[in-house]
């Protein structure tokens, strides 16, 4: 193939014909990003907004006159925003909400998807398809009867309120069960053979090899979690307990739009952990939301 | 001493039954060897051995202890798997280490003295800080077998272990697994389902099939005196041929008729259909003429090596025969044959079990 | 036949499974059984929030739900945000998919672009596009007047609020899915393609006949997750219309959360909660009856 091609491209060059084939071919090769270019500055013009914004003076942002780009950087809009709320205690809240939620789950469906990959028992089916139903069934088609259970609970306006819903996972479960089934079966033969019980080859030998499952669990966790909405607006009424997505809706809804750039910068604080450790862990977060499922 | 007894040893699977009362005793530095087709119950006798499978009925005694309920790390005895079952994410080191560690009340300084005597046997001391998967098929198998000398256990269990490598490789580590055998007097119980390996390997042999024990006994003598026609028929390599003939009572032996030849045989029996069991070596072909028991046609040759198989057609039934390279028949060729009478053997049609000789 | 130890061991393994399963259960049973089944119990009363005391009402409150125009509408506009929604992002991801499965200059970094959306947080989200779609000085009506269109007003307007909603939901979501399917597409062996090409099939003839039936299985999921993803639409609702205008976004989640929270009638909200329900279990099972079967397995 090689030695055939050579003499034709080495001659190309000469011609203008052969030019304007150079020429097709780059075009052909890299059309896409044509398409793909603007494509993409679209995605990204919303971020690129909150910066901006975040950036700039009051008038600028009404003054249809003024440029896109801040004539001057107003970096005071973020301690002034910081100002407006407890942005500390909201951050601290964030963390304990979804590090509470991501201990109990690791806990939870590591337990429950050894027994369903490994063990035999009655009802395992039936166990099984139970445990499938709560992906059917997120929080936010129950909220309403678990709000008034967790009312009665008397565990309102607490952490333990905001993390109670999502210790048990049945996707992870289920997500976990599938990387279990792939550990070979001689491994865990081998484990007993070297004394372990169920609790120790579940310890010493599947979970460290499932361990690239677990940190895509756990990553799609911590995401899903650390955005959460809904549910953390219905249980916490005081500054002691909101999270930073619930502080950011209340920033925004005080202000009702008139102070963009101050919000725009509570924005970017609320946003920029995430994506400061996506930008990090690129090919980690990728990696955990492509595959996730698809084992 | 390290004995393995088992007595009447079954397993079945929700009511389907594998394994049929087994009864075997594996001496003390017996390199004992059970070998079958695919799925006649060997790997599944190995794990209730190893205590991976529980036993159904029957009694699974080692050293004279009853083991048949004990969990398997109390039964003092280790594994190598197929597949090795090294765990990935530790060095080879550790994987030595590991059941040490969990099951022993040992030192750190003598599980380290007895690692590196371990991997000094094996030549693998320069590996020792290695893991699995930058390891090759054979370094991987020489620390697995590794991980099972550290225990020092009573008995040693294989299922399979040569059959994920090469054959070159293969024939090697079936001298080293020998040599490992004489020096250190191990007790060994070994799946295969190679019969060679079988023959080479074992001190005695035990032949499964259907989840029935069908023979016990050392190679050769499951080569010479096959009990039935299954064993006459796995063991040896071109098959023994068998040819349908009927029987009657004569003397003091039968008279053998087959529609192209009849013979004498020593073996007794009332009249019926027998089978008559020939190795390839057992048939002398020479020139079709009188002095032959029957005729035959050369349907097919074979040149392997230092000698010749010849398939020959003799009325409704085909035999092999070995001949010297020298003196391969033409294809085609009407030959005679005769039988190495002492040796050939004769076998009840029905039942498929060899007639003693008296 | 199972004697005497061997059933003791089957025992025990079965008491261990159950055990290692009770943490689970205990949380699935108090959060997502017990809600269920709660919220139909309440769905045959007079529930009044903060109030211990209920009636029994009987089918009172799925009378009412029959001839409650706010409830059809909101119904309407959960059909019809969930049947728009999901297969326009779904075949933009598929598109962009297809796109960045070459070998493309840069690919890293597009997949990114398209895919940091799902980052954000949806009430984060929801407010830079109320200010995106602002209509007198944000920059979407800034851009339409620079082309000489007539301006809209997006959150505003009736006939557009919901659209400017879904048109956000595509934004956030495409690149999740994308991603996903990138991943399948990345499965498919390139010999089949290079077959095909060789067979003189058009790239198009390729992506409907061989790459779409190949990472049909993964569709499937990507429409359960999309289907799953959709209920985050109260985020939205919540922070950039509270249902308005005219009720033009209401959709059930939030009408929900209007019953059972600003009128504090958990009866009626618990009725509206069970069609809900109802709706996406229906939705999510006739998915699967659909494509469930169709789908082809590529040596799985």
């Amino acid at each position: 193939m090689a030695t055939l091609q050579d003499p034709i491209e080495l001659s190309a060059p000469a011609t203008s014909r052969g030019t304007l084939l150079a020429l097709r071919t780059a075009l052909r090769r890299n059309w896409l990003h044509f398409v793909l270019l603007p494509l993409m500055l679209f995605w990204i013009s919303p971020l690129a907004w909150i910066i901006i914004t975040s950036l700039k003076s009051r008038t600028e942002v009404f003054d249809p006159n003024a440029g896109i780009l801040p004539a001057v950087l107003q970096w005071g809009n973020y301690p002034a925003a910081m100002a407006v709320a407890p942005f500390g205690t909201y951050l601290i809240n964030s963390v304990l909400a979804t590090g509470g939620i991501l201990v109990c789950e690791l806990i939870t469906i590591t337990l429950a998807a050894y027994a369903f990959a490994r063990l035999n028992f009655p009802g395992k089916n039936i166990l099984f398809t139970l445990f499938l139903l709560q992906i059917m069934f997120p929080i936010y088609a129950t909220f309403l009867t678990n709000f008034v259970t967790v009312r009665e609970l008397g565990i309102l306006n607490s952490l333990p309120a905001l993390i109670v819903p999502f210790v048990a996972s049945g996707y992870g479960t289920f997500m976990l069960r599938q990387a279990f089934r792939q550990v070979p079966t001689e491994l865990a033969d081998a484990a007993r053979l070297d004394g372990c019980g169920h609790l120790g080859i579940l310890w010493h030998v599947y979970l460290p090899l499932v361990k690239p499952t677990l940190i895509a669990f756990s990553i799609i966790a911590v995401v899903t979690h650390w955005n959460d909405y809904m549910w953390p607006l219905l249980v916490t009424n005081s500054e002691s307990v909101r999270t930073l997505p619930i502080g950011l809706g209340l920033l925004a809804k005080s202000d009702s739009g008139a102070d963009w750039t101050r919000l725009m910068a509570a924005t970017v604080v609320v946003v920029s952990p995430l994506l400061l450790f996506f930008v990090i862990f690129q090919r980690r977060f990728v990696d955990s939301f492509m595959h996730a499922g698809l084992k | 001493m390290a004995e393995v007894v088992l007595q009447g040893v079954s397993k079945s699977y929700q009511g389907k039954p594998t394994v049929h009362a087994v009864d075997l005793a594996v001496a003390d530095k017996e390199f004992m060897v059970l070998v079958g087709p695919s799925g006649c119950g060997k790997s599944t006798t190995l794990r209730m051995i190893a205590g991976l499978e529980d036993i159904t009925a029957g009694r699974l005694l080692i050293d004279g202890r009853d083991v048949t309920h004990a969990e398997p790390q109390k039964r003092d005895i280790a594994m190598v798997f197929q597949s090795y079952a090294l765990y990935p994410h530790m060095t080879a080191y550790r994987n030595m280490a590991f059941g040490l560690l969990k099951t022993s009340s040992l030192s750190k300084p003598e599980i380290d003295r007895r690692i590196r005597e371990a991997a000094e046997i094996l030549h693998i001391t320069h590996l020792l800080e290695r893991k699995p998967n930058v390891l090759s098929g054979g370094e991987r198998q020489r620390v697995a077998i590794g991980r099972a000398l550290v225990r020092q256990p009573k008995v040693f269990l294989f299922d399979e272990p040569l059959s994920n490598l090469d054959a070159k490789l293969r024939t090697h580590m079936r001298g080293e697994l020998k040599r490992l055998h004489k020096e250190l007097g191990l007790t060994v119980i070994y799946v295969t389902h190679d019969q060679i390996e079988a023959m080479t390997l074992g001190t005695r042999v035990a032949i499964l099939s259907d989840g029935r024990l069908q023979q016990v006994g050392a190679p050769m003598d499951l080569y010479m005196r096959p009990q039935n026609t299954f064993v006459a028929t796995f063991i040896g390599s071109p098959e023994m041929s068998l040819l349908r003939c009927a029987m009657k009572p004569n003397g003091s032996g039968s008279v053998v008729s087959h529609p192209a030849f009849t013979t004498h045989v020593p073996e007794r029996a009332d009249a019926g259909e027998i089978l008559l069991g020939v190795r390839p070596e057992e048939v002398i072909v020479g020139p079709a003429d009188g002095t032959a028991l029957a005729c035959g046609r050369v349907d097919r040759t074979e040149l392997i090596g230092s000698e010749a198989l010849a398939e020959i057609v003799v009325g409704a039934d085909r035999l092999v025969a070995r001949t010297p390279v020298t003196k391969v028949p033409p294809l085609g060729a009407e030959v005679g044959i005769s039988f190495d009478m002492e040796r050939v053997r004769v076998f009840d049609a029905a039942s498929g079990r060899v007639l003693s000789r008296l | 036949m199972v004697t005497g130890p061997a059933l003791r061991a089957r025992v025990s393994e079965a008491g261990l499974a159950y055990l290692l399963l009770l943490p689970s259960l205990v949380f699935l049973a108090t959060f997502t059984y017990w809600p269920i089944l709660r919220s139909i119990y309440f769905s045959f009363h007079d529930v009044v929030l903060g109030s211990n005391k209920i009636y029994f009402l009987g089918f009172e409150n799925y009378e009412r739900l029959w001839t409650d125009k706010l409830f059809w509408k909101s119904l309407g506009n959960t059909v019809f945000y969930t049947l728009v929604t999901i297969p326009c992002a779904i075949t933009v991801a598929l598109l962009l998919a297809v796109a960045l499965d070459s070998k493309l200059r840069g690919m890293t970094f597009y997949r990114s672009a398209f895919f940091y959306p799902v980052m954000i947080p949806s009430v984060a989200a929801g407010m830079v596009w109320v200010f995106l779609y602002a209509p007198g000085y944000g920059p979407i009506n800034s851009a339409i007047a620079a082309l000489g269109l007539p301006k809209v007003e997006w959150l505003y307007d009736a006939r557009w609020a919901l659209p400017a909603i879904i048109f956000m939901s595509i934004w956030k979501y495409a690149g999740y899915f994308m991603l996903i399917l990138l991943a399948a597409l990345q499965m498919i062996p390139a010999d089949l393609h290079e077959a095909a090409k060789l067979d003189g099939v058009s790239a198009i003839d390729r992506l409907i006949h061989i790459t779409v039936p190949l990472i049909s299985p993964t569709l499937y999921f990507v429409i359960i997750i999309g289907l799953l993803h959709s209920y985050q639409i109260f985020d939205y609702v919540y922070v950039m219309t509270q249902g308005g205008p005219a009720d033009a976004t209401n959709v059930l989640t939030f009408y929900i959360y209007q019953n059972g929270f600003q009128y504090q009638d958990i009866g009626y909200a618990s009725t509206l909660a069970n069609v809900l329900l109802l709706f996406v279990g229906g939705l999510i099972t006739l998915v699967a009856l659909v494509f469930g079967r169709r789908v082809h397995y590529l040596g799985r």
